[in-house]
């Protein structure tokens, strides 16, 4: 079925590359979006839960419909639906590639609204001149460089020799340029700044992991457990022991207590059944809040 | 008091041994650490190793796929979680490419992670090429896809039709530059998630909870993830929403391991270094670069657990000798 | 200096700027910190173009020119420019009279998320719910542990029936595993009021039974962190210092 947003014949909705037809009608729709756009900054305030809560639940009503609607059963790509039900999944599952794209496309607009944040803040601090402005500066100027190389490293590669630059041998200026910024720089750092929390953790366990309470010593008791189990030396160390005491008492049944087995055992019916209750009640709650968000019964959602 | 004697100072008691134990200052404690992270990387030594079973079942179905598939991996990892995702990717690309089988790379996680998976198959190409052997080409035998911001909407689209989630995404073709990805021969005929034999998501976020949510009992599944992920993702595995997993250093290290001596393999000694009653024999790599972080980084773990370890003793220690002095 | 060397150490300028927090906040700190948050987000701006809007908006919606003149022109699907005025929207959050328009794409994205969760919900939970009903009750009691079956000598049918078996030392561990998921699960879903003694002290398991879980959540974090850091220091030592600078 032929969509409106992934027509491959010329229809209304699909005109052929560079006509002015296509023009035309893309102007005429984006003079219609800022309409509406601007329309909407002018709406009662009464109106405006209803305009969102509306929005919110077409676009969850969607996947409930493609998961409860009964699916076409073996319908090929060159033949019709027969009857409405058929023909309302035929359809949900034909639009599934278009909701997942407008998804992306909505979903990478919203992502500039951090770094239009972060825009708006720094230029805010370089114009007032506020303390440490002169790292807004870098801030800039560093965003400025990483955005130009990397547009120019992309081009770069458009022509059809681009593959040939996956050969560092074949790079040029913008080619190292983005390298240098992305690999040398921008990779390295974000290693760093998740390794840090290492020694945070060291400094908290020297200084507040306390055997105070039960719960306490059993969280301490299982963590050395899993450490020392993932640790091979120990763990062949402990295999070596329990091998001999097999050896001198001539019984296998010890081979049930090296800290592999023990770590295993625990792992298997302790570690993996706690998470898995977190997990269950994670579950419910998720889902309790989607419906929540779905039916906009959310009291922060939607106020307007 | 005489107009110039010394004023007397108060006498500082002098501090406790529970008092000793805990007042550490932490900038030392750091050095401390530095010191225990850094030095054991210049020793060079063999850690005993037993893989876990999870490795093993990760192993053994990344070995039964057939040369000349083609393997979707979401590789949803950046330099953040380098230390242990790298070399899971490396180990996972390295054996993919020695068997022949073709790669989709798709990203769902991070906008950095494609160029990061991208750079590192260069780095393999190098070692390849230096060892004589083929380069792994783009869209003869990888392509990549590109990232998806919304990972929950394209995992979705996954699950109902590959071809239409990638439409628009390009990849470069030689002597053609952007192409459509699916003119790439590795994508032939290769429509629904039912087509591919396998996905792989390395990861160091929840895309792997993502993956799971949406593509479970479609497709095989399988992961390699941070350590942190590790006791979350035995609880998929445990009920057989995935196929194997290798989790944090020791699963790499698992996998360098099983890539050198196979399983139930005789080594050269005649002896069976990783057995398995689950599997029959599964050959592995000898005489080729297995070895990489994993080896490199595990010993030098050990030191830095036995630090976190000790620093816990002595904190306690010094609590209850603080108690046993207030009683 | 090479180009490998030169990017080498920057990265190690970078990592060293990074830790000197540790130290004190300091201004070599906050230069790097400013550089990273700077290239980072430069790279997303990239990314987003290039990944999500180029292909799968922008040439969809005005079409491609074809690769040779011989190729059919392809299409444009020109509605797609309204998806432009309902992502701006997002942007009006900034706006303090009509930030209610930002909620428009948000509730869109939230409503398609909430919407999959009834699907999720089954997909995720419902093998594990499988997973978790484990016989409790052992099918042989010929061995109170697994024996061993490679040195048991049996083979074929044999084999297979024997590792069908459920032993009672597989009949503990499972039940085992099915009480910590009551109990744990007791302790989320009662506890706003728990009214019988059962509940109060399944909950109260749950509590001690949840530590094992976080213990191993714990242990696991500090070896993937120790594992981050071990990585910077070869980064430092060994591939700029051993193998850049020194060169052995």
């Amino acid at each position: 079925m032929n969509l409106i947003l992934q027509s491959k014949t010329v229809n209304f909705w699909a005109q052929p590359y560079g006509s002015s037809t296509l023009w035309a009608y893309l102007f005429g729709a984006l003079i219609f979006g800022i309409l509406v756009f601007v329309g909407l900054m002018f709406m009662p305030a009464q109106f405006r839960r209803p305009v969102v809560a509306f929005c919110t639940f077409i676009a969850g009503a969607y996947w409930v419909l493609l998961y409860a609607w009964p699916a076409p059963i073996d319908l090929q790509p060159n033949e019709l639906p027969q009857g409405p039900v058929e023909g309302v999944g035929a359809w949900l599952k034909d639009a599934n590639p278009v909701v997942v794209g407008m998804t992306g496309i909505i979903t990478a607009f919203m992502l500039g609204l951090g770094i239009f944040s972060l825009l708006s803040i720094h230029l805010r601090k370089i114009r007032r001149q506020q303390r440490d402005w002169p790292f807004s500066v870098v801030l800039l100027v560093s965003m400025v460089a990483m955005v130009s190389f990397g547009y120019a490293d992309y081009f770069s590669r458009q022509g059809p020799d681009g593959t040939k630059l996956d050969l560092q041998a074949n790079w040029g200026l913008a080619n190292y340029g983005r390298d240098l910024l992305f690999d040398g720089l921008l990779q390295q750092m974000d290693a760093a700044m998740f390794s840090v929390i290492a020694f945070y953790i060291l400094s908290a366990a020297y200084r507040a992991f306390r055997i105070r309470s039960v719960e306490a010593t059993i969280l301490l008791s299982t963590a050395l457990l899993v450490m020392l189990s993932l640790m091979g030396a120990v763990a062949y160390i402990s295999e070596q022991t329990i091998n001999g005491l097999v050896s001198s008492t001539g019984n296998d049944f010890f081979l049930n207590f090296t800290l592999t087995e023990v770590a295993g055992w625990v792992r298997r019916t302790f570690e993996t059944s706690s998470l898995r209750g977190i997990a269950f009640g994670v579950g419910i709650g998720a889902l309790a809040m989607g419906l929540r968000i779905w039916l906009s019964l959310e009291k922060s959602g939607g106020n307007a | 008091m005489a107009k110039n004697d010394p004023i007397p100072q108060p006498i500082k008691p002098s501090m406790s041994l529970a008092e000793k134990l805990t007042s550490l200052p932490k900038f030392y404690l750091y050095i401390i650490l530095i010191f225990f992270s850094s030095a054991p990387l210049f020793i060079n030594v063999t850690v005993p190793n037993k893989p876990l079973e999870s490795s093993i079942d990760l192993y053994a179905t990344l070995m039964s796929v057939k040369p000349g598939e083609t393997v979707l991996v979401a590789s949803d990892w950046t330099n953040s979680t380098r230390g242990e995702s790298w070399g899971q990717f490396n180990s996972v690309m390295r054996i993919l490419m020695r068997r022949g089988v073709n790669v989709v790379l798709y990203s769902t996680g991070d906008a950095q992670a494609p160029r990061v998976a991208q750079d590192s198959i260069a780095k393999l190409n190098k070692e390849r090429l230096a060892k004589g052997e083929p380069e792994y080409k783009r869209w003869e035998n990888f392509v990549s896809v590109g990232f998806f911001s919304s990972g929950e909407a394209a995992t979705n689209g996954m699950a109902t039709n590959v071809k239409a989630t990638f439409a628009g995404r390009k990849d470069f073709a030689p002597g053609r530059g952007l192409t459509d990805v699916y003119e790439s021969p590795i994508l032939k005929g290769r429509e629904k998630i039912e087509n591919f034999p396998l996905l792989i998501v390395i990861t160091g976020s929840k895309t792997s909870n993502i993956t799971v949510e949406r593509l479970s009992g479609k497709v095989p599944i399988a992961f390699t993830v941070t350590g942190v992920m590790g006791p979350e993702t035995g609880n998929f595995y445990q009920s057989g929403q995935i196929v194997g997993f290798a989790s944090g250093l020791k699963g790499l290290y698992d996998l360098e391991g099983l890539m050198e001596n196979g399983v139930n393999v005789p080594g050269k000694d005649g002896q069976i270094v990783i057995k398995s009653e689950k599997y029959p024999k599964i050959d592995g790599f000898p005489g080729q670069p297995n070895a990489g972080q994993g080896s490199r980084y595990y010993p030098t773990l050990h030191f830095a657990v036995a630090l976190l370890i000790l620093a816990v003793i002595i904190g306690n220690v010094g609590m209850f000798l603080a108690r046993k002095g207030a009683k | 200096m090479s180009y490998d060397a030169i990017k080498v150490t920057l990265g190690v300028l970078a990592t060293v700027g990074l830790y000197s927090v540790l130290y004190k906040e300091n201004r070599f700190y906050r230069f790097f910190e400013h550089l990273f948050l700077g290239l980072a987000a430069g790279w997303t701006l990239v990314v987003i173009w290039v990944e999500n809007l180029k292909g799968p908006w922008w040439d969809l919606m005005v079409g491609v020119a074809p690769e040779k003149p011989t190729d059919p022109i392809g299409n444009g699907n020109w509605a797609l420019i309204l998806l432009l005025p309902l992502g701006l929207m997002g942007y009006m959050v900034f706006s303090k009279k009509h930030n209610w328009m930002s909620r428009i794409p948000i509730g869109i994205i939230l409503g398609l998320w909430s919407g999959q969760q009834i699907q999720i919900w089954y997909n995720t939970y419902g093998k594990q719910i499988a997973g978790t009903a484990q016989p409790i009750w052992p099918t042989t009691w010929s061995s109170l542990t697994v024996p061993d079956y490679a040195k048991s000598g049996l083979t074929g049918d044999a084999l297979a029936n024997a590792k069908s078996q459920v032993y009672l030392s597989q009949a503990v561990s499972n039940f085992l595993f099915l009480i910590t998921v009551v109990c744990v699960l007791s302790y989320f879903l009662f506890s706003f009021d728990a009214k019988t003694k059962l509940v109060r002290s399944a909950s109260s398991m749950g509590r001690y039974l949840l530590m094992i879980g976080f213990g191993a959540i714990f242990g696991s974090t500090v070896l993937m962190r120790f594992t981050l850091l071990i990585d910077r220091m070869y980064f430092i030592w060994i591939e700029w210092l051993q193998q850049t600078i020194l060169q052995r």
